[in-house]
């Protein structure tokens, strides 16, 4: 799916946005909220879906060369986490969904 | 360099960057410029009202900027104790002065407060003008804006990504207690150097999570440590130590799952109690050692298996 797709499915606000992300098609999602799951991943990773709304989402996010990352339930996201995106230029989007229904939705949008 | 035997530091066992300071710190950056002075027709009890305006314990007597003599707090008391209040400041100056030149280094001021004991000296100029006043505060204040502007440049420097050469790189990171704000940042760093250098990126990620998770281990869990990388051709070594506190159970440590993190910590998206074992599982050689009071050292080789496909061979 591409990532506009997305955006519109799960109604994202967009924080900020790296030019690659929109022409690539996102197949690898890895939905965590404690930092060292998404580092046991071991294939390629496209979105980071995650609750956690601090730098550190995006610090890691980096580590595993993932393109973007998606903040559920609505959550904050603090300024730090906004410089880490434009840093790592790494697409930021944020969803009032929360984690189970922004899975769900990805997860149609894949079989679609 | 000159040695002073009246500074009281020890010259040998002092670091270079305070010996740097006091010799490299002029009296003229460091002496306050807001002089409080009267002239020698001035009468004492003038003086005196001026001291305690002013707040200051000796005042310079001057003409046309020439100094010719010093009035202390000293001189009123004898004053007031012998009834001469009214007379006027030259009669009861003290002439006999110990100044100090603008130009000269702060050690010679720091030796002049051991070798003599007032609390001030005047401050002239090269045409012998008065320009300044020094008291000890004023070398403690300089000193301290000294000594913070080069620890902060210092800490810069530490900080700045700069390889030895392209081909090798070490860098040692210092990793503060819980300072969450930057935990993470140097592993960034690594990783787009490596990134750079069109690694296979199978070997990148086995190297960032390695440190990743070393760095963060280093912040969440210690009281602050460091970590070192050694990266060349054809391997990344990385060193964390710290030196406290050391992990009570270190066999409990390296199953996955086992985390000591509180609620705080996970909130923050750490302790999934996987980051030993992740570090183990990127690595291609992995040492881990660990008592309680001893502090903790993790080190882990990654060894580069496989070249850029697209990249050249020769």
């Amino acid at each position: 799916m591409k990532i506009d797709q997305l955006i519109k499915e799960l109604d994202c606000e967009v924080l900020h946005r790296c030019k690659e992300t929109g022409v690539k098609d996102l197949k690898h999602f890895v939905v965590s909220d404690l930092m060292s799951d998404v580092l046991l991943v071991d294939g390629e990773v496209d979105l980071l879906i995650t609750s956690l709304s601090t730098a550190q989402a995006m610090r890691t996010a980096d580590i595993v060369s993932a393109k973007g990352v998606i903040v559920v339930n609505g959550k904050a996201v603090t300024a730090d986490m906004k410089a880490a995106a434009k840093e790592f230029d790494m697409t930021l989007l944020k969803t009032k969904l929360s984690t189970f229904e922004a899975c769900g939705a990805i997860h149609r949008l894949k079989g679609s | 360099m000159i040695i002073d035997k009246n500074i009281p530091i020890k010259m040998e066992e002092s670091t270079s960057l305070i010996l740097d300071l006091i010799y490299r710190l002029k009296i003229k950056d460091v002496m306050s410029r807001n002089l409080v002075v009267a002239l020698p027709e001035d009468p004492l009890d003038h003086i005196k009202a001026l001291m305690k305006q002013r707040n200051v314990t000796g005042i310079p007597i001057v003409k046309k900027d020439r100094l010719l003599g010093i009035l202390s707090i000293d001189d009123i008391f004898k004053a007031l104790d012998n009834g001469y209040i009214q007379e006027l400041a030259e009669k009861h100056m003290s002439k006999k002065l110990v100044m100090l030149e603008e130009d000269m280094p702060l050690a010679f001021a720091i030796s002049y407060f051991d070798k003599f004991k007032y609390g001030r000296f005047p401050v002239v100029d090269k045409n012998n003008l008065l320009v300044g006043m020094i008291t000890s505060r004023d070398i403690n204040v300089g000193l301290l804006m000294a000594i913070n502007k080069e620890v902060a440049r210092m800490e810069e420097l530490l900080a700045q990504n700069t390889p030895v050469d392209a081909q090798n790189i070490r860098k040692t990171f210092r990793i503060r207690k819980y300072d969450f704000e930057h935990a993470g940042n140097a592993s960034n760093r690594i990783k787009k150097l490596l990134v750079d250098r069109k690694l296979d990126p199978r070997d990148i990620r086995r190297v960032a999570v390695a440190m990743y998770e070393m760095e963060i281990n280093i912040a969440v869990h210690s009281e602050g440590g460091s970590l070192t990388v050694a990266i060349d051709n054809d391997q990344a070594e990385i060193i964390a130590k710290d030196a406290a506190p050391g992990i009570e159970h270190p066999e409990l440590a390296l199953q996955e799952g086992y985390s000591t993190a509180n609620e705080w910590i996970k909130s923050l998206g750490f302790g999934a109690g996987m980051g030993l074992a992740n570090i183990r599982r990127v690595s291609d050689e992995f040492e881990f050692q660990s008592a309680l009071g001893k502090g903790t050292v993790v080190r882990s080789v990654v060894r580069f298996k496989r070249k850029k496909e697209n990249e050249d061979d020769h």
